[in-house]
Parts: C-alpha cells; structure tokens; sequence
C-alpha cells in the first residue's frame, strides 16, 4: 500500500506528479505532492476538506501556477502548460459545479467545447451528431438554452463537451454535487464506460463509498501530499480511510 | 414630411455614430467589468490626434488618421487596460469607474491645453453633395455615415458570431472562468475586447467629427449618449447597443428641431428613465446573473 515512487512508478503511468508544490497567495496547499495514475483505470482522489484535492487537479490543468516540482504526461514534461496546450495533449478537465453556458443552446456548448483547442478537428459537426445520439437526453434539447437542462444533464454536457476532443485523460472534480443517487449511477457509468474504451478517469468525490466501488484505484490526500494509493477495494476496507474519514489525522503509514 | 425625413436621416446617422461607442462601452463592460465613463473623450480624441500629426509632423491626412487611429488604439486600448484596468479592477468596479472619470477629465484638459480650446474642422472623406431622397435633400455625408456605421458594426458581429477568435471572445465575455477550462486564452481575450473599443471610438471619431468639428470639449454629449444608448439597449448586447444608439440619435435629431435646441439634452434622458423603470434590463437585454 506505500506509494510508489521512482522509476518503477512510471511503467502503464498516464500520469505523474512528482514533489508539487503550489497554492493561492501565500497559502501553500500542495505540499510535494506525488502520485502516479495507471493508464485506463479510474482512479478517485478522497480525502478530508482542504487537503488539496480540487487543487491538484487545478495544478495539473495548468490553472495554477507551482512552485516546485514536475508534472508528466504520457513521459512529457507538461509543468507549466497552458490549458489549450493540455486540452490538444489530451487532458480535459471537468471541475466542480456548473460549468456550461446557460444561455447558449446545448449544441452551441457542445461547439464552444472545440473552440480553442480543436481546429485541427475537422469534422466537429459530425461528433456533435454521433455525441448527441449517444445521450438522448441532450439530443432532446440540443437547440434550448442549456439552463433548462437539469442539474445530472448539465453535467452530462460538460462530460460530453470534453469527449468531442478525443480525450486521454479526464479529471473530473465531484461529478455527483446536487445529483439524485440514480443520476449518481447514471454519471459513474457513463465513467466505467469511457475507462472501458481506453479513457483514464481522475475523479474526486466526497461521495467516497459509492465513487470507490466503481473506481480501480483509490488515492487519499492528506494536508496536500498523497497519503495512501492502491485497489479501490483496499482503500475502501482500509481502516485507517475511515478513521480519516471520521474526522482523525491519519496514523502514520508505517 | 421631407423635412421630418431630413431629421430623421441624420438623427440615424448621428445615432450609428453613438452605437459605435455604445458597443465598445459594452464589450469591455462585459468582459472586465469596465464602465468607461472616458469613453465620450475616447471618441474626441482621436480626431484631434489626427489634427496633431497635421500640424506636427506636416504629413497629409490619409497618413495622419493612420497615425491617429494607430496611436490612440495603442494607447487608449493596451495601454489603458495595462496602466488603468489592471491595477484598479482588483479593487472593484466602483474605484475603476471613478479611475475612468478622471481619465476623462486628463483627456478633455490635455487635449484642450496640448491642442486648442477652439473647434477646428475635421475633413471629412465623404463628396459635400446632396441626394434626393422621396424629394428630400439629404446629404451624402449623413448618408456615408449611416453606410460605414452598419459596415462596421456588421463586420463586428460576423467576427464575433462566426470567426474562432471572435468565438472565443464572446465565450470569455460571457463566462471566463467556463472559457478557460476550455483553453480559451480569456487575457488575451479581454485584451482584444479593449482593442475593438478603441478602434471603434476612432471610426466613430473621424465619423462625427466632420460635422461637429473637432473639439475637447466634444465627450461630454457623446458620452453620455452612447450611455444612455448602452442602457436603453440592454448594456449587454451588440444588437442593444445598435438600437440603442439609433433611437438615441432620432430622439435628440428630433428634440432639436421640434422641441428645443436648448433643452435636446434632456429628451434622451427623458428616454433613459422611461427605459430604466419600464424595462430596467433593456429593450432587447437580459437581465444580468453573476457567479462569482
């Protein structure tokens, strides 16, 4: 269950964080981060309030700006990106809440997904059909202003909006805000669906049980350093996870 | 008849010249919150840097409303944003506005002491003939004005309604945070936005100048009226700010001849408090949500 660093860390790596250090201000919240995330799996990023869990995924789409250390992807030294150069390379980034135009319709978002860092896709249009009948109930409203769309729709376009770009990776920040259970479900299989063709997921979720279960790979955070990484099911069983969760400090992981 | 016609054709032309700056008081609005209450000053100086480069640098005028133009986009578009947006608009919108009155104030002093206090013509490229339209005389110059206006504003909209660049503009206006994670380069966006306004407060200069002759005191009425345009037509909206503009430029062409020269001021007013509690966001607005 120890992280694995090293050489070793980087064999089937999709991606790798290595000693990250970054924050807001002068508030360091990344203190040496370190991980790495096994190509197709999905993998959920838990851990208590503060610990650095939507910053990192900040730090990785290049929204924040790090003091120290390196991050790789597909062996690419990608620190310092900008996030269109991320998005070409592969990785999209589906953060917490609403992130859609309300006032545009469905189809104009879905349009507004490309338009930065997709010029070279050619036949946008045609991925905008095959992706609208992929999920009737986007096709249903693919011309009303998206705010009609309920909260589990929107949220299914911004995923649908970041798969128009043929991405590697997703990180995807707490899918399940304000979702009913069974949209929930909905969302976690549109996941496994994607890991299923060859997609990676990096997801973090509060909902941590039921994020877990579908999840190959589990990564606790703690005070902005990775505490624990392995099996979804060990993290899941792990006592000390749960002691975290109850609100103690982690046990040192001997 | 022909001379409500006559009325009529300049108020829309003068009306197209406040759309112009309407649109650009919008865009930056839009996208950093920006109220440029500079903005009548932005569309009387231009003019008279073209004047400047005349009398200066004794080059003709083609080449001096290039410099001018040139000029001014660099200085009241980058360099305003740089040396004034940037640094206030951390501190909110209120001590940016404020900053703005006093650049409007530095404009209008600057231009008085730095060129004259006196109006000087402006020569305008347009033939000082008349056409008859439905038997009225009407002068090409208005004519020309209302014909470049449209262009312009329609060649605007196309840029942003069907280029990527223009698309992107329109994305960071309207959500930058959703822009950026979509890999929308929002700051050189917002950049953009004050470039646009820029170069549309010098069209709209050399337009109007022409006819109410250059002079540092000039912002004040268009100013005012492009603000009033702004809000009338919804303060968000490119196609506002046109019909904004348009009704402004009838109303006051109107009020001047039918009502009184003296008291025109006061009709676009009349309109903007009818507007504002009628239908406060606008004629073609939406009302205004923000997440921050």
């Amino acid at each position: 269950m120890a992280i694995e660093t090293g050489p070793a860390a980087t064999t089937g790596a999709v991606l790798e964080m290595q000693d990250v250090v970054g924050g807001y201000g002068r508030m360091t919240i990344l203190h040496g981060t370190t991980f790495s995330i096994r190509r197709g799996t999905i993998t959920t990023v838990i851990g208590p309030n503060g610990a650095g869990k939507s910053t990192c995924f900040k730090a990785i789409f290049g929204l924040l700006p790090l003091r120290s250390g390196a991050i790789r992807f597909e062996g690419r030294d990608v620190t310092g990106w900008t996030p269109r150069r991320l998005l070409e390379a592969g990785i999209v980034y589906v953060p917490q809440g609403r992130n859609i135009f309300p006032e545009l319709s469905v189809r104009h978002n879905l349009e507004f997904g490309a338009v930065a860092a997709g010029p070279h896709i050619t036949d946008m249009p045609a991925r905008i059909e095959a992706a609208l009948d992929r999920f009737p109930a986007l096709r249903q409203k693919a011309d009303v202003q998206a705010s009609t769309l309920s909260g589990g729709q929107q949220k299914q376009l911004e995923i649908v909006r970041g798969l128009l770009l043929d991405p590697k990776l997703i990180l995807i920040d707490e899918p399940s805000i304000g979702l009913s259970p069974m949209l929930v479900q909905e969302t976690f299989g549109i996941l496994q669906d994607l890991r299923d063709r060859g997609v990676t997921i990096l997801m973090v979720e509060q909902n941590a049980r039921s994020a877990l279960e579908i999840s190959d790979e589990g990564l606790v955070l703690e005070l902005g350093r990775a505490r624990l990484q392995g099996p979804a099911r060990d993290i899941l069983n792990d006592p000390r996870v749960a002691q975290l969760f109850l609100g103690g400090a982690m046990e040192p992981a001997a | 008849m022909s001379e409500f016609l006559a009325y009529l054709i300049v108020g829309i032309a003068t009306g197209s010249i406040y759309a112009l700056a309407a649109i650009g008081f919008t865009l930056v609005w839009q996208t950093s919150q920006t109220i440029n209450f500079a903005q009548g000053e932005f569309v009387m100086l231009p003019a008279i840097l073209v004047l400047l480069a005349v009398k200066l640098l004794g080059v003709p005028i083609p080449v001096a409303v290039l410099i001018g133009a040139a000029a001014f986009v660099l200085i009241f578009g980058v360099g305003f944003k740089r040396a004034i947006v940037d640094p206030m608009l951390p501190h909110g919108v209120l001590p940016l506005a404020i900053a703005t009155m006093s650049l409007a104030i530095i404009m209008k002093e600057g231009a008085k002491d730095g060129f004259s206090a006196e109006a000087q013509s402006f020569p305008s490229p347009f033939a000082a003939d008349t056409v008859s339209i439905l038997g009225t005389a009407v002068s090409v110059q208005f004519i020309m004005i209302i014909v470049v206006a449209f262009a312009s504003i329609a060649a605007l909209q196309w840029f942003v309604t069907r280029t990527r660049t223009g698309r992107q503009m329109q994305a960071a206006a309207q959500n930058p945070n959703v822009a950026r994670i979509l890999g929308i380069p929002v700051e050189r966006m917002v950049m953009l936005t004050f470039i646009i306004n820029a170069a549309l407060a010098a069209l709209a200069s050399f337009l109007i100048s022409p006819i109410y002759l250059a002079k540092f005191s000039n912002g004040e009425t268009i100013g005012l009226f492009a603000f009033i345009a702004a809000i009338v037509g919804g303060f968000n909206q490119v196609r506002g700010a046109l019909l904004g503009g348009i009704l402004v430029g009838i109303f006051d062409s109107l009020a001047a001849a039918y009502v009184s020269t003296s008291y025109r001021l006061a009709v676009p007013l009349a309109l903007l408090v009818l507007i504002i509690l009628l239908k406060p966001e606008g004629l073609i607005g939406r009302k205004e949500e923000r997440h921050v």
